[in-house]
Protein backbone atom coordinates (compact mmCIF):
# COMPACT_ATOMS: atom_id res chain seq x y z
CA UNK A 1 0.00 0.00 0.00
CA UNK A 2 1.38 3.33 -0.81
CA UNK A 3 1.68 6.08 1.56
CA UNK A 4 -1.60 6.29 4.00
CA UNK A 5 -0.69 8.97 6.34
CA UNK A 6 -2.78 10.33 9.21
CA UNK A 7 -3.96 12.76 7.92
CA UNK A 8 -5.34 11.38 4.81
CA UNK A 9 -6.91 9.06 7.32
CA UNK A 10 -8.36 11.60 9.62
CA UNK A 11 -9.58 13.15 6.61
CA UNK A 12 -11.65 9.85 5.61
CA UNK A 13 -13.04 9.31 8.02
CA UNK A 14 -13.93 12.70 8.86
CA UNK A 15 -15.77 12.91 5.39
CA UNK A 16 -17.56 9.41 5.98
CA UNK A 17 -19.04 10.65 9.36
CA UNK A 18 -19.96 13.86 7.70
CA UNK A 19 -21.71 11.70 4.68
CA UNK A 20 -23.53 9.49 7.57
CA UNK A 21 -24.75 12.82 8.96
CA UNK A 22 -25.77 14.31 5.70
CA UNK A 23 -27.89 11.51 4.80
CA UNK A 24 -29.48 10.96 8.23
CA UNK A 25 -30.50 14.87 8.02
CA UNK A 26 -32.16 14.22 4.84
CA UNK A 27 -33.47 11.22 5.82
CA UNK A 28 -35.85 13.08 7.93
CA UNK A 29 -39.51 13.02 7.31
CA UNK A 30 -38.90 16.95 5.85
CA UNK A 31 -41.70 18.72 4.28
CA UNK A 32 -39.85 22.08 3.26
CA UNK A 33 -36.66 21.70 1.28
CA UNK A 34 -33.52 23.51 2.63
CA UNK A 35 -32.93 26.95 0.66
CA UNK A 36 -29.81 25.81 -1.41
CA UNK A 37 -31.79 22.63 -1.93
CA UNK A 38 -34.94 25.09 -3.57
CA UNK A 39 -32.33 26.73 -5.93
CA UNK A 40 -30.78 23.66 -6.91
CA UNK A 41 -34.58 21.86 -7.33
CA UNK A 42 -35.37 25.16 -9.42
CA UNK A 43 -32.56 25.31 -11.65
CA UNK A 44 -32.59 21.84 -12.80
CA UNK A 45 -36.44 22.09 -12.64
CA UNK A 46 -36.14 24.96 -15.28
CA UNK A 47 -33.90 23.02 -17.35
CA UNK A 48 -35.63 19.70 -17.92
CA UNK A 49 -38.73 21.48 -18.12
CA UNK A 50 -37.00 22.88 -22.12
CA UNK A 51 -35.71 18.88 -22.62
CA UNK A 52 -38.92 17.60 -21.21
CA UNK A 53 -41.43 19.37 -24.01
CA UNK A 54 -39.66 17.41 -26.89
CA UNK A 55 -39.70 14.45 -25.03
CA UNK A 56 -43.26 14.48 -24.23
CA UNK A 57 -44.30 15.45 -27.72
CA UNK A 58 -42.16 12.59 -28.88
CA UNK A 59 -44.23 10.04 -26.36
CA UNK A 60 -47.68 11.54 -27.61
CA UNK A 61 -47.12 10.08 -31.16
CA UNK A 62 -45.86 6.90 -29.73
CA UNK A 63 -49.53 6.72 -27.77
CA UNK A 64 -50.95 7.95 -30.71
CA UNK A 65 -49.80 5.53 -33.04
CA UNK A 66 -51.05 3.17 -30.24
CA UNK A 67 -54.53 4.66 -30.36
CA UNK A 68 -54.32 4.26 -33.91
CA UNK A 69 -54.10 0.51 -34.10
CA UNK A 70 -56.80 0.50 -31.54
CA UNK A 71 -59.39 2.62 -33.23
CA UNK A 72 -61.63 -0.20 -34.54
CA UNK A 73 -62.03 -2.12 -31.72
CA UNK A 74 -62.24 0.68 -29.48
CA UNK A 75 -64.90 2.49 -31.90
CA UNK A 76 -66.88 -0.72 -31.94
CA UNK A 77 -67.06 -0.73 -28.31
CA UNK A 78 -67.90 2.96 -27.71
CA UNK A 79 -71.04 3.16 -30.33
CA UNK A 80 -72.48 0.49 -27.75
CA UNK A 81 -72.32 2.55 -24.85
CA UNK A 82 -73.27 5.84 -26.65
CA UNK A 83 -76.90 4.98 -26.65
CA UNK A 84 -76.74 4.19 -22.48
CA UNK A 85 -74.89 7.80 -22.15
CA UNK A 86 -77.21 10.27 -23.56
CA UNK A 87 -79.86 8.90 -21.27
CA UNK A 88 -77.06 9.40 -18.24
CA UNK A 89 -76.50 12.65 -19.34
CA UNK A 90 -80.21 13.94 -19.36
CA UNK A 91 -80.56 12.29 -15.48
CA UNK A 92 -76.73 13.85 -14.63
CA UNK A 93 -78.58 17.23 -16.00
CA UNK A 94 -82.06 16.80 -14.02
CA UNK A 95 -79.95 15.69 -11.29
CA UNK A 96 -77.26 18.17 -11.02
CA UNK A 97 -80.15 20.91 -11.27
CA UNK A 98 -82.20 19.21 -8.55
CA UNK A 99 -78.73 19.91 -6.60
CA UNK A 100 -78.48 23.19 -6.94
CA UNK A 101 -82.11 24.53 -6.51
CA UNK A 102 -82.17 22.25 -2.98
CA UNK A 103 -79.06 23.74 -2.34
CA UNK A 104 -80.76 27.24 -2.83
CA UNK A 105 -83.45 25.85 -0.50
CA UNK A 106 -81.20 25.51 2.53
CA UNK A 107 -78.34 28.15 1.73
CA UNK A 108 -75.39 25.69 1.71
CA UNK A 109 -73.09 26.95 -0.88
CA UNK A 110 -69.58 25.28 -0.22
CA UNK A 111 -69.06 21.49 -1.43
CA UNK A 112 -66.43 19.37 -0.48
CA UNK A 113 -66.60 18.78 -4.61
CA UNK A 114 -65.76 21.84 -5.89
CA UNK A 115 -61.95 23.11 -6.63
CA UNK A 116 -59.70 24.65 -8.58
CA UNK A 117 -57.58 22.58 -10.75
CA UNK A 118 -53.93 23.78 -11.36
CA UNK A 119 -52.94 22.64 -14.89
CA UNK A 120 -49.36 20.85 -14.77
CA UNK A 121 -46.90 19.11 -16.58
CA UNK A 122 -44.72 16.03 -15.35
CA UNK A 123 -40.93 17.03 -16.54
CA UNK A 124 -39.13 13.96 -14.73
CA UNK A 125 -39.77 10.98 -12.63
CA UNK A 126 -37.76 9.57 -10.47
CA UNK A 127 -35.47 7.58 -12.65
CA UNK A 128 -33.95 5.06 -10.32
CA UNK A 129 -37.46 4.56 -9.25
CA UNK A 130 -36.66 3.35 -5.74
CA UNK A 131 -39.53 5.33 -4.27
CA UNK A 132 -42.32 6.55 -6.62
CA UNK A 133 -42.52 9.96 -6.92
CA UNK A 134 -42.33 12.39 -10.07
CA UNK A 135 -41.80 16.01 -10.58
CA UNK A 136 -44.26 18.44 -11.73
CA UNK A 137 -43.28 21.98 -13.26
CA UNK A 138 -45.69 24.35 -10.83
CA UNK A 139 -44.64 25.51 -7.89
CA UNK A 140 -45.83 27.30 -4.50
CA UNK A 141 -45.72 30.30 -6.82
CA UNK A 142 -48.64 28.74 -8.38
CA UNK A 143 -50.54 27.76 -5.33
CA UNK A 144 -49.31 24.42 -5.12
CA UNK A 145 -49.06 23.20 -1.57
CA UNK A 146 -48.19 20.17 0.38
CA UNK A 147 -50.74 17.05 0.42
CA UNK A 148 -53.37 18.58 -2.43
CA UNK A 149 -54.08 16.02 -4.70
CA UNK A 150 -52.87 15.05 -7.98
CA UNK A 151 -54.54 13.17 -10.53
CA UNK A 152 -55.25 12.64 -14.36
CA UNK A 153 -58.32 12.51 -16.24
CA UNK A 154 -59.00 8.63 -15.20
CA UNK A 155 -58.27 9.35 -11.91
CA UNK A 156 -56.36 9.68 -8.92
CA UNK A 157 -52.63 9.73 -8.83
CA UNK A 158 -51.16 10.79 -5.56
CA UNK A 159 -50.16 13.80 -3.69
CA UNK A 160 -47.78 16.81 -3.66
CA UNK A 161 -44.60 15.84 -0.89
CA UNK A 162 -42.59 18.90 -1.61
CA UNK A 163 -42.85 22.48 -2.90
CA UNK A 164 -40.22 24.55 -4.11
CA UNK A 165 -40.97 28.06 -5.78
CA UNK A 166 -41.17 26.76 -8.93
CA UNK A 167 -41.30 22.52 -9.27
CA UNK A 168 -43.49 20.27 -6.89
CA UNK A 169 -42.95 16.61 -6.04
CA UNK A 170 -46.06 14.23 -6.23
CA UNK A 171 -45.67 10.73 -4.09
CA UNK A 172 -47.66 8.13 -6.04
CA UNK A 173 -50.38 5.98 -4.72
CA UNK A 174 -48.10 3.28 -5.46
CA UNK A 175 -45.52 4.12 -2.94
CA UNK A 176 -44.56 1.88 0.09
CA UNK A 177 -44.54 4.71 2.37
CA UNK A 178 -46.67 3.52 5.51
CA UNK A 179 -48.09 7.11 6.44
CA UNK A 180 -49.34 7.63 2.97
CA UNK A 181 -53.08 7.49 3.04
CA UNK A 182 -56.60 8.23 1.70
CA UNK A 183 -59.60 8.45 3.08
CA UNK A 184 -62.30 6.65 0.36
CA UNK A 185 -65.41 5.96 0.11
CA UNK A 186 -66.87 2.59 -1.86
CA UNK A 187 -69.93 3.53 -3.76
CA UNK A 188 -72.31 0.46 -3.20
CA UNK A 189 -75.85 0.36 -4.41
CA UNK A 190 -77.81 2.40 -1.60
CA UNK A 191 -74.94 3.77 0.54
CA UNK A 192 -71.23 4.84 1.04
CA UNK A 193 -68.69 2.62 2.60
CA UNK A 194 -66.39 4.02 4.43
CA UNK A 195 -63.03 2.75 4.28
CA UNK A 196 -58.52 4.10 4.11
CA UNK A 197 -56.46 3.39 1.66
CA UNK A 198 -53.56 2.22 2.84
CA UNK A 199 -50.36 0.56 1.03
CA UNK A 200 -49.62 -0.45 -2.56
CA UNK A 201 -49.54 -4.63 -2.95
CA UNK A 202 -46.65 -4.96 -5.41
CA UNK A 203 -47.33 -8.39 -6.57
CA UNK A 204 -50.63 -8.04 -7.49
CA UNK A 205 -49.86 -3.66 -8.89
CA UNK A 206 -53.10 -2.39 -6.61
CA UNK A 207 -53.80 -0.19 -3.86
CA UNK A 208 -55.04 -1.79 -0.34
CA UNK A 209 -58.33 -0.50 1.00
CA UNK A 210 -58.46 -1.59 5.02
CA UNK A 211 -60.32 -0.59 7.94
CA UNK A 212 -64.51 -1.09 6.18
CA UNK A 213 -67.27 -2.19 8.48
CA UNK A 214 -67.76 -5.63 8.43
CA UNK A 215 -71.30 -5.54 8.40
CA UNK A 216 -71.42 -3.72 5.31
CA UNK A 217 -72.14 -6.01 1.82
CA UNK A 218 -69.50 -4.62 -0.62
CA UNK A 219 -69.16 -6.53 -4.11
CA UNK A 220 -66.18 -6.95 -6.76
CA UNK A 221 -66.36 -3.86 -9.52
CA UNK A 222 -68.25 -1.23 -7.40
CA UNK A 223 -66.38 2.45 -7.44
CA UNK A 224 -64.02 3.80 -4.94
CA UNK A 225 -63.79 7.61 -4.83
CA UNK A 226 -62.00 9.98 -2.50
CA UNK A 227 -64.03 11.11 0.26
CA UNK A 228 -63.19 14.03 0.95
CA UNK A 229 -63.01 13.76 4.95
CA UNK A 230 -59.04 13.77 5.18
CA UNK A 231 -59.06 17.33 5.22
CA UNK A 232 -57.55 18.09 1.88
CA UNK A 233 -59.09 16.06 -0.73
CA UNK A 234 -61.66 17.03 -2.67
CA UNK A 235 -64.55 14.75 -2.88
CA UNK A 236 -65.29 12.59 -5.43
CA UNK A 237 -61.99 11.68 -7.59
CA UNK A 238 -62.58 8.34 -9.04
CA UNK A 239 -59.84 6.31 -7.36
CA UNK A 240 -60.46 2.64 -8.96
CA UNK A 241 -62.64 -0.07 -9.30
CA UNK A 242 -62.74 -3.26 -6.36
CA UNK A 243 -61.52 -6.33 -7.43
CA UNK A 244 -61.14 -9.08 -4.38
CA UNK A 245 -63.01 -8.32 -0.73
CA UNK A 246 -60.95 -10.09 2.34
CA UNK A 247 -61.30 -10.22 5.69
CA UNK A 248 -58.53 -8.42 7.20
CA UNK A 249 -55.40 -9.93 9.60
CA UNK A 250 -57.37 -10.06 12.71
CA UNK A 251 -60.50 -10.67 10.91
CA UNK A 252 -62.44 -7.37 12.55
CA UNK A 253 -62.68 -5.41 9.75
CA UNK A 254 -63.23 -5.84 5.82
CA UNK A 255 -60.44 -5.68 3.99
CA UNK A 256 -60.17 -4.82 -0.50
CA UNK A 257 -58.06 -4.69 -3.52
CA UNK A 258 -58.33 -2.19 -6.15
CA UNK A 259 -57.24 -1.69 -8.86
CA UNK A 260 -56.13 1.76 -9.73
CA UNK A 261 -57.96 3.78 -12.66
CA UNK A 262 -55.51 5.69 -13.52
CA UNK A 263 -52.71 4.38 -15.39
CA UNK A 264 -49.19 5.44 -13.40
CA UNK A 265 -46.50 4.96 -16.56
CA UNK A 266 -46.30 7.61 -19.22
CA UNK A 267 -47.83 10.37 -17.21
CA UNK A 268 -47.62 13.33 -19.43
CA UNK A 269 -50.31 15.76 -18.05
CA UNK A 270 -51.80 15.98 -14.78
CA UNK A 271 -54.27 18.08 -12.55
CA UNK A 272 -53.38 19.81 -8.76
CA UNK A 273 -57.13 19.87 -7.22
CA UNK A 274 -56.80 23.23 -4.65
CA UNK A 275 -60.10 22.72 -2.70
CA UNK A 276 -61.86 25.14 -2.31
CA UNK A 277 -63.48 24.73 1.35
CA UNK A 278 -60.93 25.33 3.86
CA UNK A 279 -60.34 21.97 6.41
CA UNK A 280 -60.83 22.38 10.14
CA UNK A 281 -57.14 22.95 10.78
CA UNK A 282 -56.83 25.86 8.28
CA UNK A 283 -60.07 27.44 9.68
CA UNK A 284 -58.21 27.44 13.22
CA UNK A 285 -55.69 28.92 12.56
CA UNK A 286 -57.58 31.79 10.50
CA UNK A 287 -59.78 32.48 13.54
CA UNK A 288 -56.32 32.25 15.56
CA UNK A 289 -55.03 34.90 13.24
CA UNK A 290 -58.55 37.05 13.71
CA UNK A 291 -58.23 36.58 17.79
CA UNK A 292 -55.06 37.72 17.77
CA UNK A 293 -55.58 40.59 15.48
CA UNK A 294 -58.28 41.76 17.65
CA UNK A 295 -56.17 41.55 20.97
CA UNK A 296 -53.50 43.69 19.35
CA UNK A 297 -55.84 46.52 19.21
CA UNK A 298 -57.52 46.02 22.04
CA UNK A 299 -54.64 46.66 23.78
CA UNK B 1 -12.57 25.15 -28.96
CA UNK B 2 -15.82 22.83 -29.71
CA UNK B 3 -14.78 20.08 -28.63
CA UNK B 4 -13.20 21.02 -25.77
CA UNK B 5 -16.53 21.72 -24.11
CA UNK B 6 -18.14 18.50 -25.82
CA UNK B 7 -17.47 16.14 -23.11
CA UNK B 8 -19.15 18.15 -19.85
CA UNK B 9 -21.99 19.05 -22.47
CA UNK B 10 -23.15 15.42 -23.28
CA UNK B 11 -22.89 14.89 -19.39
CA UNK B 12 -25.44 17.75 -18.98
CA UNK B 13 -27.24 16.62 -22.12
CA UNK B 14 -27.59 12.56 -20.28
CA UNK B 15 -28.31 14.10 -17.33
CA UNK B 16 -31.58 15.39 -18.16
CA UNK B 17 -32.10 12.76 -20.70
CA UNK B 18 -32.66 10.31 -18.18
CA UNK B 19 -35.65 10.95 -16.34
CA UNK B 20 -37.58 11.10 -19.71
CA UNK B 21 -36.69 7.71 -20.14
CA UNK B 22 -37.76 6.61 -16.88
CA UNK B 23 -40.99 7.62 -18.14
CA UNK B 24 -41.68 4.52 -20.19
CA UNK B 25 -40.77 2.38 -16.78
CA UNK B 26 -42.28 0.42 -15.57
CA UNK B 27 -43.32 -2.18 -18.29
CA UNK B 28 -45.31 -5.16 -18.09
CA UNK B 29 -44.35 -8.09 -19.18
CA UNK B 30 -46.34 -11.49 -19.22
CA UNK B 31 -48.00 -10.02 -16.22
CA UNK B 32 -44.16 -8.97 -14.98
CA UNK B 33 -43.62 -6.10 -13.80
CA UNK B 34 -40.68 -5.23 -14.62
CA UNK B 35 -38.40 -1.91 -13.79
CA UNK B 36 -35.87 -0.30 -16.22
CA UNK B 37 -33.52 2.38 -15.15
CA UNK B 38 -31.70 4.14 -16.97
CA UNK B 39 -27.82 4.68 -15.98
CA UNK B 40 -26.88 7.02 -18.79
CA UNK B 41 -25.01 9.51 -16.76
CA UNK B 42 -22.65 6.72 -15.22
CA UNK B 43 -22.25 4.21 -17.85
CA UNK B 44 -20.47 7.62 -19.85
CA UNK B 45 -18.69 8.40 -16.63
CA UNK B 46 -16.89 5.33 -16.49
CA UNK B 47 -16.19 5.81 -20.12
CA UNK B 48 -14.67 9.35 -19.69
CA UNK B 49 -12.83 7.66 -16.57
CA UNK B 50 -11.36 4.81 -18.71
CA UNK B 51 -10.29 6.77 -21.90
CA UNK B 52 -10.12 10.46 -20.74
CA UNK B 53 -8.57 10.96 -17.25
CA UNK B 54 -10.11 9.70 -13.90
CA UNK B 55 -9.48 12.38 -12.22
CA UNK B 56 -12.27 14.28 -14.04
CA UNK B 57 -14.63 11.71 -14.47
CA UNK B 58 -13.98 11.96 -10.36
CA UNK B 59 -14.98 15.40 -10.21
CA UNK B 60 -18.56 14.80 -12.78
CA UNK B 61 -19.48 12.35 -10.78
CA UNK B 62 -19.54 14.56 -7.59
CA UNK B 63 -20.89 17.33 -9.25
CA UNK B 64 -24.35 14.99 -10.54
CA UNK B 65 -23.82 12.90 -8.12
CA UNK B 66 -24.98 15.58 -5.95
CA UNK B 67 -27.31 17.02 -8.61
CA UNK B 68 -29.06 13.87 -9.30
CA UNK B 69 -29.94 13.51 -4.90
CA UNK B 70 -30.92 17.26 -4.57
CA UNK B 71 -33.23 16.83 -7.62
CA UNK B 72 -34.64 13.23 -7.39
CA UNK B 73 -33.91 11.57 -4.55
CA UNK B 74 -33.93 14.19 -1.52
CA UNK B 75 -31.23 11.92 0.34
CA UNK B 76 -28.06 14.06 0.09
CA UNK B 77 -25.20 12.07 -0.10
CA UNK B 78 -26.15 8.40 -1.55
CA UNK B 79 -25.27 9.38 -5.29
CA UNK B 80 -22.48 12.02 -4.80
CA UNK B 81 -20.29 8.77 -2.73
CA UNK B 82 -21.49 6.11 -5.06
CA UNK B 83 -20.69 7.83 -8.47
CA UNK B 84 -17.41 8.97 -7.73
CA UNK B 85 -16.53 5.98 -6.53
CA UNK B 86 -17.45 4.02 -9.45
CA UNK B 87 -15.74 6.23 -11.34
CA UNK B 88 -12.25 5.31 -9.29
CA UNK B 89 -12.60 2.10 -9.65
CA UNK B 90 -12.94 2.23 -13.22
CA UNK B 91 -10.14 4.46 -13.38
CA UNK B 92 -7.87 1.85 -11.55
CA UNK B 93 -8.35 -1.10 -13.70
CA UNK B 94 -6.97 1.07 -16.78
CA UNK B 95 -3.47 -0.70 -15.63
CA UNK B 96 -4.79 -3.85 -15.49
CA UNK B 97 -7.39 -4.41 -18.39
CA UNK B 98 -6.79 -4.06 -22.13
CA UNK B 99 -8.78 -0.96 -23.49
CA UNK B 100 -10.72 -2.53 -26.51
CA UNK B 101 -14.72 -1.08 -26.57
CA UNK B 102 -15.82 -4.51 -26.22
CA UNK B 103 -14.25 -5.06 -22.31
CA UNK B 104 -15.06 -1.67 -21.37
CA UNK B 105 -18.33 -2.15 -22.69
CA UNK B 106 -18.67 -5.88 -20.21
CA UNK B 107 -17.03 -3.50 -17.51
CA UNK B 108 -19.02 -0.65 -17.12
CA UNK B 109 -22.05 -2.91 -17.27
CA UNK B 110 -20.29 -4.71 -14.27
CA UNK B 111 -19.89 -1.45 -12.34
CA UNK B 112 -23.70 -0.46 -13.02
CA UNK B 113 -24.81 -3.96 -11.67
CA UNK B 114 -22.93 -3.05 -8.54
CA UNK B 115 -23.89 -0.29 -8.11
CA UNK B 116 -28.11 -1.32 -8.57
CA UNK B 117 -26.86 -3.80 -5.85
CA UNK B 118 -25.24 -1.70 -3.16
CA UNK B 119 -28.28 0.72 -3.74
CA UNK B 120 -30.61 -2.37 -2.82
CA UNK B 121 -29.34 -2.97 0.25
CA UNK B 122 -29.29 0.65 1.14
CA UNK B 123 -33.14 0.90 0.29
CA UNK B 124 -33.90 -2.13 1.93
CA UNK B 125 -31.54 -1.16 5.14
CA UNK B 126 -33.81 2.23 5.48
CA UNK B 127 -37.18 0.19 4.75
CA UNK B 128 -37.84 1.81 0.98
CA UNK B 129 -38.47 -1.30 0.12
CA UNK B 130 -39.31 -5.07 1.19
CA UNK B 131 -38.53 -6.65 -2.33
CA UNK B 132 -36.34 -9.61 -1.64
CA UNK B 133 -32.84 -10.44 -3.10
CA UNK B 134 -34.44 -12.57 -5.93
CA UNK B 135 -36.89 -10.26 -6.82
CA UNK B 136 -34.30 -7.49 -7.09
CA UNK B 137 -32.60 -9.71 -9.67
CA UNK B 138 -35.59 -10.82 -11.66
CA UNK B 139 -37.65 -7.41 -12.01
CA UNK B 140 -34.31 -4.79 -11.69
CA UNK B 141 -30.99 -6.04 -12.21
CA UNK B 142 -31.24 -8.00 -15.22
CA UNK B 143 -33.78 -5.94 -16.64
CA UNK B 144 -31.42 -2.93 -16.11
CA UNK B 145 -28.19 -4.42 -17.26
CA UNK B 146 -29.97 -5.37 -20.58
CA UNK B 147 -31.50 -2.16 -21.57
CA UNK B 148 -28.59 -0.30 -20.60
CA UNK B 149 -26.15 -2.99 -22.66
CA UNK B 150 -28.71 -1.97 -25.60
CA UNK B 151 -27.84 2.07 -24.87
CA UNK B 152 -23.99 1.34 -25.14
CA UNK B 153 -24.11 -1.23 -28.26
CA UNK B 154 -25.41 1.72 -29.52
CA UNK B 155 -23.89 4.71 -28.01
CA UNK B 156 -20.62 3.43 -26.61
CA UNK B 157 -18.70 3.66 -30.24
CA UNK B 158 -19.72 6.81 -30.41
CA UNK B 159 -18.78 8.07 -26.77
CA UNK B 160 -15.04 6.81 -27.49
CA UNK B 161 -14.75 8.40 -30.55
CA UNK B 162 -15.70 12.11 -29.15
CA UNK B 163 -13.66 11.17 -26.33
CA UNK B 164 -10.54 10.43 -28.22
CA UNK B 165 -11.56 13.82 -30.52
CA UNK B 166 -10.78 15.50 -27.17
CA UNK B 167 -7.18 13.03 -25.99
CA UNK B 168 -5.99 14.36 -29.57
CA UNK B 169 -6.90 17.59 -29.42
CA UNK B 170 -5.51 18.05 -25.48
CA UNK B 171 -2.19 16.32 -27.06
CA UNK B 172 -2.09 18.78 -29.69
CA UNK B 173 -2.54 21.30 -27.96
CA UNK B 174 0.36 20.35 -25.30
CA UNK B 175 2.64 20.69 -28.31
Amino acid sequence: MPHFSNKKLILLLVSMIFIVALISFSLRDRENATLPEQFIKDTVGLVQGFVAKPANYITGIFNDINSLLNTYEENKRLKMRLEDFAVLQSEVNSLKNENQSLRDIVEKKESLREYIPIQATVIARNPDQWEEKIILDKGSTHGVEVNMAVMTAKGLIGKISLVTPLTSEVELLQTNNPNFRVSAVIQGENEEIFGLIEGFEVERNELVMKRIDSSFEIKEGELVVSSGLGGIFPKGILIGEITEITTDDFGLTKMAYIKPAADFSMLQDVMIAKRNVTSIVEHEKSLEKQTEETQVEGE
Amino acid sequence: MVVRFLIPFIAILLFLLEPEFALFSPIQINEHTVFLVPRFLILYLIFVSIYYSRQRAVIYGVIFGLLYDVFYIDIIGLYSVLYPLICLLAGSTVKFIHQHLSITTLLSLILVAVLEIVLYYFFSFINFTTMTFTDFTMSRLVPTIIANLLFLVMLGWVFKYLINARVLQRARDNN
